[in-house]
Parts: structure tokens; C-alpha cells; sequence
């Protein structure tokens, strides 16, 4: 039986409402993962191109936080997911209003009913008005596995950040049906950031030239606080999802910071205020092939190399093939078990790792793994999703960042709150592979 | 027909088409709606599959001008006999009209004067003088008359130097009985908010439920009074209590009588103004169908008060108190059948509702079913 109880101010609530109506723009259903020391809201879309990933600290967000998940000790969590629209018809706008006018609320108290003594289990939600009204929802959920994105910000060598207002702004400037952006960073001594908004396929069939409206909106790079991009360089995602962020952050007033590497690998949105810090992991595209006039890190030979590497089809496909005999359970055995102890060198190590068939990126560090060349740009090379929905979900990969890389993951594997990742200083989804290929 | 030397039935005029306009669109959730003309007013009155009737009163006290005119028995005699026995006995002449024809002729000239939004240096009629008609109120005036049995409704609209004239037919009336309401034994009837029951009812909206369950005891010898609905989602529940609970603020202030102003949010008035319950000692519950009680929401969030009151036998009757322009006061009435509840369907409400509220009083409540079933 876990218990989490959780009570948020009028304002808390009104942010709670904001973020629901952003994860609403990705994803039916949020999911949510309480652990004793912080609350995240985490949406993944259906076509796994998009993550998003909202934290709530349990001391600065909450005005009282109490989450004591049933397994799993300190380290323990409790993961249910619940319907973006009927968190949303609780959490309506307007809950905070400074002149307490109807519809404002003076406090919100949320608390899990999980007790065995129960037949229904459900997310509890009471609004308490002035006046003395209370409205009391009880929403069904689904327990389910929470997945975290993995996100390397070492890899991410081309960073920008901006107020979040100001990037609100060209936002809008977007044609409304378009569907991908391509922010590209000029070159040249007055360059300019240039995000372009387009339509892929003009033409559809028997439907002719939809939306084919282009909006580039130039930003000088000296408007950015800070713009660290390799000149030239394009990376291209979803207008809509880059709008819906963009819109999040206005709300909070704050500065909206980008980290990506290159085309093809994700790219992270991070910005957050006041116990909530926002992350969104994206997918992107663009042509990784040609590369820029020049590439900041290692060798430009090379690094055409890594990415010729992260070609998503053909070049996992070639590292499956060559243990064919090795059955598809000992490869997820294999799997998790490096995922539950990193560190350790294991024996089957001489075997390439079966590429994840669900992973969103190319584990580049897989691959790289059989390229004595490219052995060592190994360390820049790690991200990807955990794409693992299938396991046993006990199985957590998320690594510290503190280089302690001893953690084993034995205890509590059997059920969902087993998993460890839980104390306090873990970074979900950020991994060091240099940490990782100290050990080996 | 020689009607030279006859009077029409009703002749009024109203300053103000919007005022009727927003009484009538309460209940517009028909096709057809009998008015019925006295003395004191016009009543229009609709109805769904005899579960639920709503009506609004024009009392005439919203006119400038209002003659009625009661029809001479010897006129009816050249129509049908049985439509002049009735109207004969009753005096008042009912009719049926289409109600959002009405309501489509009542804002023909949109419901807001452009012109009274600005200033009067602004307004696009500059040869504005102390006698044009915005001066003198007389634009957006609407005269409604009803000649004799079987002809048109006529309204005739003036704005400014346009003048438009409706002939609305009129039908036989094809009435229907009114849900009987006893006001002589009341189990239950508070008073509240208009926009407090309005808030409630959006909110249990949220889980699109069938059913609505309406609440009520005294629970330690407070008012308890709860909305609750469930659906696919979920459910949702709504509770009003007189006494805010509210440990983690400043304790409210004391309540007030029931009859300070509502509006003042000072005083914050007991949320429940009246709560009476025709036996205090068990929980009233019943349960209604919540599709109909929607069809209220329009005037629920118009509405300054409402009365709510359910009869012994479960009939709800919501009666809301609506402020127009003139600040004088027009009712709204609303009645809905309950839902019959089977045994077993009943017994899960209950659960429902006990696992909700305070365990304590839901004893008492389910001893109350068992006495009534």
C-alpha cells in the first residue's frame, strides 16, 4: 500500500494546470512518478519522438509532501498514469485568482486510495474553495512503468538559451499547420540564429499544395544569453512540439535553454523555476551526412565517421546480425543485466549488445563499441532512450552523475517500485558514458 | 372576423429586447414553448419527454406598457368549442410558439447596442441630441401584441429609424400536464448562489455522467449539501458546507444571517442561505438524470439565487432568481423527475458516497433507505 499525499497552493496548482495543458500537446495520458524527495510528470508521445519530463521538488513545490511508495525503501517509487484530460478537468484554469473570485481555490490535496481493504483504487483530488465548497474528484488510473529518456548534456556540445518570452514571441510567428522547424545557426561574423518553420509534404495525393507556408524568423545571436552552436549547423524538429514548449516556459518566465549535438541525435529543452524544472528530450532530423564546414570536436574525419555510425537502419541492422544464435532472452538477460550493474565487466561483453528494437536513437556507444578507430570517441557517444518496456521494469536505467558507479540495482527487482534509481542526487536522464568506460 | 372594434388580448412594450431575451434563452432547450398570458404576465413554458419543465416569467413589471385584455367569450364561438371552453375557464389564452424563432427575433438587431458601449463623443450617430433615442431609451424597444385567438404573436422591433415587424404563427396548445411539484411537503430546500451551482455542475461535466446525485443532511448539526456524479473517468463530488474548512488558513469569519447581501464578499455569507430538511435526522438522496439538469446550466450562470427544493416524493424544483437591467428581479422555474433507483444500483451510490463523506452520518443515511424502501 503506498502512500503519497501531497497539498498545493492555489498558485502551485494553477502551474500544475499549465503543465498538464503542454503534456496534454504530447500525450493522451501523463505519467506520474513519486518518490519521496520529488514528483515528475513525464509524457512520451505516440510515435516515441518526443519526452517531456516535469519535476516537481517535494519541498518547494508542495506546501506539504509525503510519499512513502510501498516497495522499495527510500529508493522506491510509485508510477501510475491518468488521462491528460481528466487531470485536466480537475485542474481547470483559474484556480489561482489573487481576488478570489468563483473558481479560485484556497487549497488542492491530492492523495492515492490504494488500500488492499478496498475494491477501486483512485487518484484522489480535492479542490477545497472558499467559502466552503469542496470539490472532490476521484480519478481512475492504470499503474504502469514509467520510461525516462536518457539525455547526455556532455554530448550536447551546442547549447543556446533564451528568455522563454522572447522565443514565445517568434513562436507565434509560425504558420499554424506547419510541422517542422528547422533551427539553424548562421555563419559568418554577424550571424544570426534563423528558425524556419515549413511543411515537409506540400503536396498529398489528390490534395495539392497544403500549407505551403515558410516563416523564418532570424534572431541575432547576441539577442540569445548565451549561443555556443557550431556555425552551420541545421537540426530540425516538430513546430508543434518546440510551440507547446515554448508556450510552458512563457508561463514561468524564465529562460528557455537548448542542448543538441548533431542531426539525428536528440536535443533537450530545460528550463524550470520555483521547485519545477522542465525537460523535454526531442527527437530531430536533418542531414547528418553533410556536415558543417567544420566540426568543433575531435577530428572532422571522425566525427563523419560516429555518424555515418548513427545511421539508424542499416548500421544496427549489420551488428545484429552476427550472434545469431544467441536467443532473444539471453540478449534481454544480457541487457539487463548490464543496465542493472554498469560497471561491471561482464563476460558476454566480447558480444555486441542487441540494439534495443524500440530505441528512438542509435546507441552509438553499442555500435562504437566494435570500432577499435573509433574506440575512443567512445566518451561521446552515449544517449538514447530506455526503451524498456518490455523488461521487467524493475530495471532502471538511470545513472548518477556523481561518478559513483557502484550502484546495483539487486534489491526490489521483482516489483515496479524496485527500482533505484531514487536517491536524491540521481539526474534521470543524463549519463556520463566516461564514468561508465572507466570501469571497463 | 371583424376585428375594428376589437382590442388586441396583449399589447406591451418593452425598452429592452435583451432583458426578455436573456430570460427566454434559459429554457431554450425545446422546439416549442406555450406561453400562456394573464394579468400579470407572460409565461413561457417548455418541456422534455415530461420529465423536466422549465419556465420563465415575463412579469409585466419588465414592460413599459403592458394591456392585456381578457378575449370576449363570443369571439371563441366562431372557433373550435373545445379550445373555447378552456380558454373560457381559464381566462388566459395559451398558445404554443416556436421558441427559438422567438429568440432568433429578439436579438434581430443584436443584443448589445454598439453605440452605448462608447463614449458619447465616439458614437457613430453624431447628430445625437437630447431627444434621439439613445437618450431617451428608446432604442432596441420591442412591442409584443397577440390580437385574437389563432392569430400571429407580432413583435415589432425600433431601432433607431429601422422598424422590423415578426409575425410569429402561433400553435394549438398541446399541453401536458405539469410535473406535479408539492409545496406543502418539502423534504428539502436551500438556498444558494445561482453560480455556485453552476460552478458545481461544469464541474461534475467534467466526467460525463449519466446520473446526478444530490445529497443532503445535517451533519453535526451544520448544513451538508453535495453534488456527485461518476463516469468513465471518474467521479466527482461537490460538497457545500456552511462553515469553511480551513485549517490551513485564518479561521473565516463568523457567518453572517442568512440575510446579508450575497454579493458583498466581505461578509461571506453562510454558502447556504436557507437549508431545510423535512427530517434532519437522515440523509436526503435522490438522483436525477444529469443531461436534463445541464439543460439549466444556462440559467444557473445568469442567475444571482437559486432555490432548490425537492418534495417528498423526489420531484426537484429549481427556481432561479434573475437580476435584469431594470434591477428588478424575473424567476426562472425548473422541475425534473427523479430517476427510480433499483436496489442494487442504489446500493453502489451509497458505497460511493460512504467511502466519501464522514462515516459517521452515512450510517444514519443508509438506516433512512432502508425505512423508505
Amino acid at each position: 500500500m503506498v502512500v503519497l499525499n501531497f497539498t498545493l497552493t492555489p498558485e502551485a496548482a494553477s502551474k500544475v494546470h499549465d503543465l498538464l495543458l503542454c503534456l496534454g500537446k504530447f500525450s493522451d495520458a501523463v505519467a506520474i512518478e513519486a518518490r519521496s524527495s520529488r514528483f515528475t510528470f513525464t509524457a512520451l508521445n505516440s510515435s516515441k519522438s518526443a519526452y517531456a519530463a516535469l519535476t516537481l521538488d517535494a519541498h518547494t513545490f508542495f506546501t506539504k509532501y509525503e510519499c512513502i511508495p510501498s516497495r522499495g525503501g527510500p529508493d522506491g517509487r510509485f508510477t501510475c498514469s491518468i488521462s491528460t484530460k481528466a487531470l485536466l478537468s480537475v485542474f481547470k484554469g483559474r484556480l489561482y485568482d489573487p481576488l478570489g473570485r468563483d473558481g479560485s481555490i484556497d487549497r488542492c490535496e491530492v492523495s492515492v486510495s490504494d488500500k488492499p481493504s478496498q475494491t477501486e483504487c483512485r487518484f484522489i483530488i480535492k479542490m477545497i474553495c472558499n467559502q466552503g465548497v469542496i470539490k472532490t474528484y476521484k480519478l481512475t488510473y492504470e499503474a504502469v512503468e514509467v520510461m525516462h529518456a536518457l539525455f547526455d548534456r556532455n554530448v550536447a556540445k551546442n547549447r543556446w538559451s533564451m528568455h522563454s518570452s522572447a522565443v514565445k514571441e517568434y513562436v507565434e510567428y509560425f504558420g499554424t499547420k506547419t510541422e517542422m522547424l528547422d533551427i539553424f545557426s548562421g555563419e559568418g561574423d554577424d550571424a544570426k540564429a534563423v528558425f524556419k518553420s515549413y511543411t515537409e509534404k506540400i503536396s498529398n495525393g489528390k490534395e495539392v499544395l497544403k500549407h505551403p507556408l515558410v516563416t523564418a524568423v532570424a534572431v541575432n545571436t547576441s539577442d540569445f544569453e548565451e549561443f555556443s552552436v557550431q556555425p552551420g549547423l541545421h537540426i530540425i524538429i516538430s513546430v508543434k512540439d518546440f510551440k507547446a514548449i515554448a508556450v510552458h516556459a512563457d508561463t514561468l518566465k524564465t529562460s528557455l535553454k537548448a542542448f543538441y549535438s548533431q542531426p539525428t541525435r536528440p536535443l533537450q529543452f530545460s528550463y524550470g523555476c520555483d521547485g519545477l524544472a522542465c525537460e523535454f528530450t526531442l527527437m530531430t532530423s536533418g542531414d547528418y551526412t553533410a556536415p558543417s564546414s567544420q566540426a568543433p570536436t575531435p577530428a572532422p574525419a571522425v566525427q563523419i565517421l560516429s555518424r555515418e555510425n548513427s545511421r539508424p537502419e542499416s548500421r544496427t541492422r549489420s551488428f545484429e546480425m552476427p550472434p545469431p544464435a544467441e536467443p532473444a532472452s539471453a540478449s534481454t538477460s544480457f541487457r539487463s543485466a548490464r543496465r542493472r550493474n554498469p560497471g561491471s565487466r561482464q563476460p558476454a561483453a566480447s558480444k555486441p549488445a542487441a540494439p534495443d528494437p524500440d530505441s528512438l536513437f542509435v546507441r552509438q556507444d553499442e555500435d562504437e563499441r566494435w570500432e577499435p578507430l573509433e574506440y575512443n570517441q567512445d566518451e561521446e557517444e552515449t544517449l538514447g532512450w530506455d526503451a524498456s518496456a518490455e523488461h521487467d521494469a524493475a530495471v532502471f536505467p538511470t545513472f548518477r552523475d556523481s561518478g559513483s558507479l557502484a550502484r546495483t540495482e539487486t534489491e526490489g527487482s521483482g516489483g515496479g517500485g524496485g527500482d533505484g534509481g531514487g536517491s536524491t542526487e540521481v539526474v534521470a536522464p543524463t549519463q556520463r558514458v566516461s564514468q561508465i568506460k572507466g570501469l571497463w | 372576423m371583424d376585428d375594428e372594434d376589437e382590442l388586441p388580448i396583449l399589447t406591451a412594450v418593452s425598452s429592452s429586447a435583451r432583458q426578455l431575451y436573456l430570460l427566454l434563452r434559459c429554457i431554450n432547450f425545446s422546439e416549442k414553448a406555450h406561453v400562456q398570458i394573464n394579468e400579470e404576465g407572460l409565461k413561457f413554458s417548455v418541456d422534455e419527454a415530461s420529465v423536466m419543465e422549465g419556465s420563465a416569467f415575463l412579469d409585466k413589471s419588465l414592460f413599459t406598457t403592458y394591456t392585456f385584455r381578457a378575449p370576449q367569450p363570443p369571439q371563441h364561438s366562431q372557433h373550435s368549442n373545445s379550445d373555447d371552453e378552456d380558454e373560457h375557464l381559464s381566462a388566459t389564452p395559451t398558445f404554443q410558439i416556436s421558441l427559438p424563432s422567438l429568440l432568433e427575433t429578439l436579438q434581430i438587431f443584436g443584443l448589445t447596442d454598439p453605440n452605448n458601449n462608447r463614449p458619447p463623443w465616439a458614437r457613430d450617430n453624431p447628430t445625437s441630441t437630447a431627444f434621439s433615442n439613445n437618450v431617451l431609451g428608446m432604442n432596441n424597444m420591442c412591442r409584443i401584441s397577440y390580437d385574437s385567438p389563432g392569430s400571429p404573436l407580432s413583435i415589432i422591433l425600433t431601432e433607431a429609424t429601422i422598424r422590423t415587424t415578426c409575425n410569429l404563427s402561433t400553435y394549438e396548445p398541446a399541453f401536458a400536464e405539469e410535473i406535479p411539484f408539492d409545496r406543502q411537503s418539502l423534504a428539502f430546500k436551500t438556498i444558494m448562489r445561482g453560480s455556485w451551482l453552476f460552478d458545481a455542475i461544469s464541474e461534475l461535466a467534467s466526467t460525463t455522467p449519466e446520473r446526478l446525485t444530490l445529497v443532503a443532511r445535517m451533519s453535526h448539526g451544520k448544513p451538508y449539501f453535495a453534488l456527485s456524479s461518476s463516469g468513465s473517468l471518474g467521479s466527482a463530488r461537490v460538497e457545500f458546507n456552511n462553515n469553511p474548512r480551513g485549517p490551513g488558513r485564518a479561521p473565516p469569519p463568523p457567518p453572517t444571517n442568512a440575510n446579508a447581501n450575497p454579493d458583498d464578499p466581505l461578509t461571506q455569507p453562510n454558502l447556504l442561505e436557507t437549508f431545510q430538511l423535512s427530517d434532519p435526522d437522515t440523509t436526503l438522496r435522490s438522483t436525477y438524470k444529469f443531461a436534463l439538469i445541464q439543460k439549466a446550466a444556462r440559467a444557473m450562470s445568469v442567475s444571482t439565487k437559486v432555490s432548490i427544493r425537492a418534495d417528498t416524493q423526489g420531484v426537484l424544483s429549481l427556481q432561479f432568481m434573475i437580476e435584469v437591467e431594470s434591477g428588478n428581479v424575473s424567476f426562472v422555474d425548473f422541475r425534473f423527475v427523479p430517476l427510480v433507483e433499483d436496489d442494487e444500483e442504489g446500493g453502489e451510490g451509497m458505497d460511493v458516497d460512504e467511502t466519501m463523506g464522514g462515516r459517521s452520518e452515512d450510517e444514519g443515511g443508509t438506516d433512512d433507505d432502508d425505512e423508505d424502501m
